[in-house]
């Protein structure tokens, strides 16, 4: 039988929830089940409400789950605020002496701690309660804790072993419904969150610089990259604000390194100047914008997908621009290679669309990261130039693209700029060239046009496709499942390649379904609206969510099926 | 051997006849040559107005960059390549205006590159508004009953962030200019040369002739720049008289040293380890 879990855990910020859903999500991954991990929490350091949800099934899943089988709550206002969500059979785990209350199981958590060593081993005992509850195998809890805690010391870790031990055996008698049998099986996939993804595909794809400035959910892209880089070639420094990083990228990029940097709509917004020097200067970047509803500060811990058109038309005037939006952590890691590789090879800013779901969440991705075959720098030395000393920035070349020299490596002198230039990179004001150098740019487009791909199907056939992009894809593919149960022709389309966009392979199979509807996390189906703008075929309605809140698979379900009866 | 004229191009000028632009760009020519740089081994960085349209009218490496943000693109620059010899060319606007806070953290970082702000205190590419360094009641078109902000004193703010290299030069003295910048661009870290220049169209208070009774000469007093009480004590003279020269300098450790990582060669040089990122994407 399919095992199909979900554990919630609540209390206060500073409490160390998201521990709690580490070391289970690490149990689980180690046997070779499959989790989703979402963090919600409140922009603050201390206190409120915070939670963190894990889904684990034996199958691959993308998105957490409205059902929730066992809710710990840490304090009194996890009970209140998500008891109701409980389904039957589930338990709930309350720190206390005793209750009451039908399904309600008090577990003195805090006590069990402090007698393990210390209140602090609290998240340990409440993972051991979990675990034990769903029948986990205790070696695996236990070798966890020793990679995680003998580093610190030997008393650390025989404390949370005491504490871990103390929490498996306070449920032992207690009867869960949901226990099941652990198989032991290897994990496929690595166990890592949408922020490790994209860093590691900044590394693999020899990303060699990053400049930042702090901005939820994008900080935990760079916190990674610090993490990794002391194994590459890679300096990362947080700078004044974000125009500073947004040209320093520029900066490093024409003087021969791969660069990028990580922000959320706010940063990008002031990044938005930079782009279009990155534009007409044709340098490669790439900037990644971890997306929260907005607009100003709007909800910094949030997750939403608002700034797609932003992104495709972001900056004055017009130039070519890659635009990606990965649906999975693999999907993130993959794109980031094939972002930094493209804005090298044709010379052009790339915009990468994450967003707070994405990023914070931890899943198991089914199959292994891939590291790129080799490295393609698309640069030009004097030996590769017929006469350097004649070199020309912006030569004019059927495909737009100029060979690309570096400045003071040979005797080609790289002169870039942001005015508009003659092929030798010095200001023109005048109307020929300017028609020349503005349509030498866009050259590039039909082959850029190549480099995209067309958006995932799924059960593509039907008479009703839900169409997404980004990160939504888990959510929105688990809908068609549930929605195919009950007898309902409905398939699905996901964008991740969404600028230049794919018009034909959109037309192709958007004109086969009856219907189509835009699934999409902001107020107006951006994604519809391009359709339209890009195909002519227009959305036949719209699931729309923008509460800062990812999809629930159940949603989608519950408001197609009012759409299409 | 280079020569200053190796530095020539055939770009058309189009500033003022008579503007203070050209000492400085007689000077730039004049100094690379006799570091012996040829115009591939300089790196111009430049932000938006009349003075950084510079860098297009000698031959080198150039990046013309946005209104006040040159200052991070060769902070980019650099940490890519610090073996580049950078030379920003910017102006009282869009250094201390636009760019100001990318002034005071350039400075905070000890950049190993040199300044040369052309400060004519006032703005010339958008025609005759005043600038950060225009004095208090400077009337302009769009400052009609004068100017309400106290001037902006750049080498005052140096001094105070810790920069290592802080001198003044005037744009018409030509010789004490490519001195200037020669030295700038053998100290190590931020070396920032205010230089004033005359703006013969807007500017109808200091010109030429003003400047040339305001201004005397550190070298030529054989000024030992080793002092903060006395560079601060210069950065506040103008009205009685202009010391032009270097009023500080101390050297330090630059932002380059002081990334590890960067010990190991320049960032673009170094070789990337294939098997470190197996390492990382291993599991299990």
């Amino acid at each position: 039988m399919d095992i199909d879990i979900s554990v919630k855990v609540g209390g206060e910020a500073g409490q160390g929830i998201q521990t709690v859903g580490d070391l289970l999500a690490s149990v689980c991954w180690k046997n070779g089940l499959y989790v989703t991990v979402v963090n919600d929490f409140e922009s603050r350091i201390r206190g409120g409400h915070s939670f963190v949800q894990l889904r684990i099934s034996s199958q691959p899943n993308l998105a957490p789950s409205d059902k929730v089988h066992i809710l710990a709550a840490l304090n009194p206002s996890t009970l209140e605020l998500h008891k109701h969500e409980v389904t039957e059979g589930g338990l709930v785990l309350s720190d206390g002496k005793s209750s009451d209350e039908p399904g309600v199981l008090a577990i003195p958590f805090s006590k069990l701690a402090r007698e393990a060593g210390g209140k602090i081993m609290t998240n340990t005992v409440v993972a051991g309660a979990i675990l034990g509850l769903l029948g986990a195998p205790a070696e695996t809890f236990e070798e966890l804790l020793t990679q995680k805690f003998l580093r610190k010391s030997q008393e650390v870790l025989d404390n949370n072993l005491t504490a871990a031990r103390a929490g498996m055996e306070s449920v032992k008698d207690a009867s869960f419904s949901g226990s099941f049998i652990w198989e032991k099986k290897d994990p496929v996939g690595p166990l890592i969150t949408g922020n490790r993804a994209v860093a590691l595909g900044a590394v693999a794809a020899d990303c060699r610089f990053a400049a930042f400035y702090p901005m939820s959910p994008a900080t935990g892209i760079m916190t990674e990259l610090i993490d990794l880089s002391d194994d590459f070639p890679l300096v990362v420094e947080q700078v004044e604000d974000e125009i500073a990083a947004a040209n320093m990228i520029i900066g490093a990029s024409y003087s021969g390194v791969r660069a990028m940097t990580a922000t959320s709509g706010g940063g990008f917004s002031l990044m938005v100047e930079a782009l279009g020097l990155a534009g007409i200067t044709e340098t490669p970047i790439l900037i990644v914008n971890a997306q929260r509803p907005g607009p100003a500060t709007g909800l910094p811990t949030r997750t939403a997908q608002p700034d797609l058109q932003f992104s495709i038309w972001a900056s004055q005037d017009e130039f070519p621009r890659f635009i990606f939006a990965p649906g999975s952590p693999a999907e993130a890691f993959d794109l980031t290679i094939k972002s930094l590789h493209l804005a090298d090879k044709y010379q052009v800013p790339v915009l990468l669309l994450v967003d707070q779901y994405l990023n914070d969440s931890l899943f198991t991705i089914d199959r292994p990261l891939k590291a790129p075959d080799k490295i393609e720098r698309f640069i030009a030395t004097d030996e590769d130039l017929e006469n350097p000393q004649a070199y020309e920035r912006y030569a004019l070349t059927d495909s737009g693209i100029s060979p690309r020299a570096l400045p003071c490596q040979g005797e080609a002198l790289c002169i870039a700029s942001g005015n508009e230039h003659t092929p030798d990179g010095h200001i023109c004001e005048e109307s020929p060239n300017r028609k020349i150098m503005f349509d030498k740019r866009n050259a590039k487009l039909p082959a850029m046009q190549q480099e995209i791909e067309p958006p995932l199907t799924y059960h593509e056939e039907s008479d009703v496709l839900l169409v997404g992009w980004g990160s939504s894809m888990g959510a929105i593919r688990e809908a068609v499942d549930l929605l195919r149960g009950q007898g309902k022709s409905v398939g699905c389309l996901h964008y991740t390649d969404l600028w230049p966009f794919p018009s034909e392979d959109s037309r192709q199979l958007l004109e086969r379904a009856k219907r189509f509807i835009m699934v999409e996390l902001n107020g107006s189906a951006q994604l519809g609206l391009l359709i339209r703008q890009q195909t002519g075929l227009s959305f036949d309605g719209s699931v729309l969510k923008y509460d800062g809140r990812p999809f629930l698979p159940s949603e989608i379900v519950e408001e197609t099926l009012a759409l299409i009866g | 051997m280079v020569t200053a004229q190796d530095f020539n191009n055939d770009f058309e000028n189009k500033w003022c006849p008579g503007c203070g632009n050209f000492g400085i760009l007689d000077s730039m020519k004049q100094s690379f040559a006799n570091l012996g740089l040829a115009p591939k081994d300089v790196l111009l960085v430049a932000g938006i107005g009349q003075a950084a349209k510079t860098p297009h009218f000698l031959k080198c490496n150039v990046f013309h960059a946005l209104h006040g943000r040159s200052l991070p693109v060769a902070t980019g620059a650099k940490i890519a390549n610090h073996n580049l010899t950078i030379v920003v060319n910017s102006g009282d606007g869009d250094c201390y205006g636009e760019g100001g806070s990318h002034f005071m953290n350039t400075v905070r970082r000890n950049l190993d590159i040199t300044l040369l702000v052309h400060n004519n205190q006032v703005y010339g590419l958008t025609k005759g508004q005043a600038s950060p360094t225009s004095p208090v009641g400077f009337v302009t078109k769009t400052q009609k009953n004068g100017v309400v902000m106290e001037p902006f004193n750049p080498l005052k703010i140096a001094l105070t962030l810790g920069a290592g290299f802080v001198a003044r030069g005037f744009s018409n003295n030509r010789e004490h200019t490519t001195r200037l910048i020669e030295d700038g661009i053998r100290h190590k870290g931020i070396s920032l040369i205010d230089i004033v220049q005359p703006c013969v169209t807007y500017n109808k208070v200091n010109t030429h002739g003003w400047y040339k009774k305001q201004v005397y000469d550190l070298y030529e007093a054989n000024y030992v720049p080793d002092n903060f009480e006395n560079a601060m004590t210069m950065a506040g003279e103008w009205e009685d008289r202009i010391p032009i020269g270097v009023y500080y300098q101390k050297e330090g450790p630059t932002f380059t040293d002081r990334i590890p990582k960067l010990t190991e060669g320049s960032l673009l040089s170094q070789q990337y380890n294939a098997s470190n990122l197996d390492r990382h994407l291993s599991f299990g």
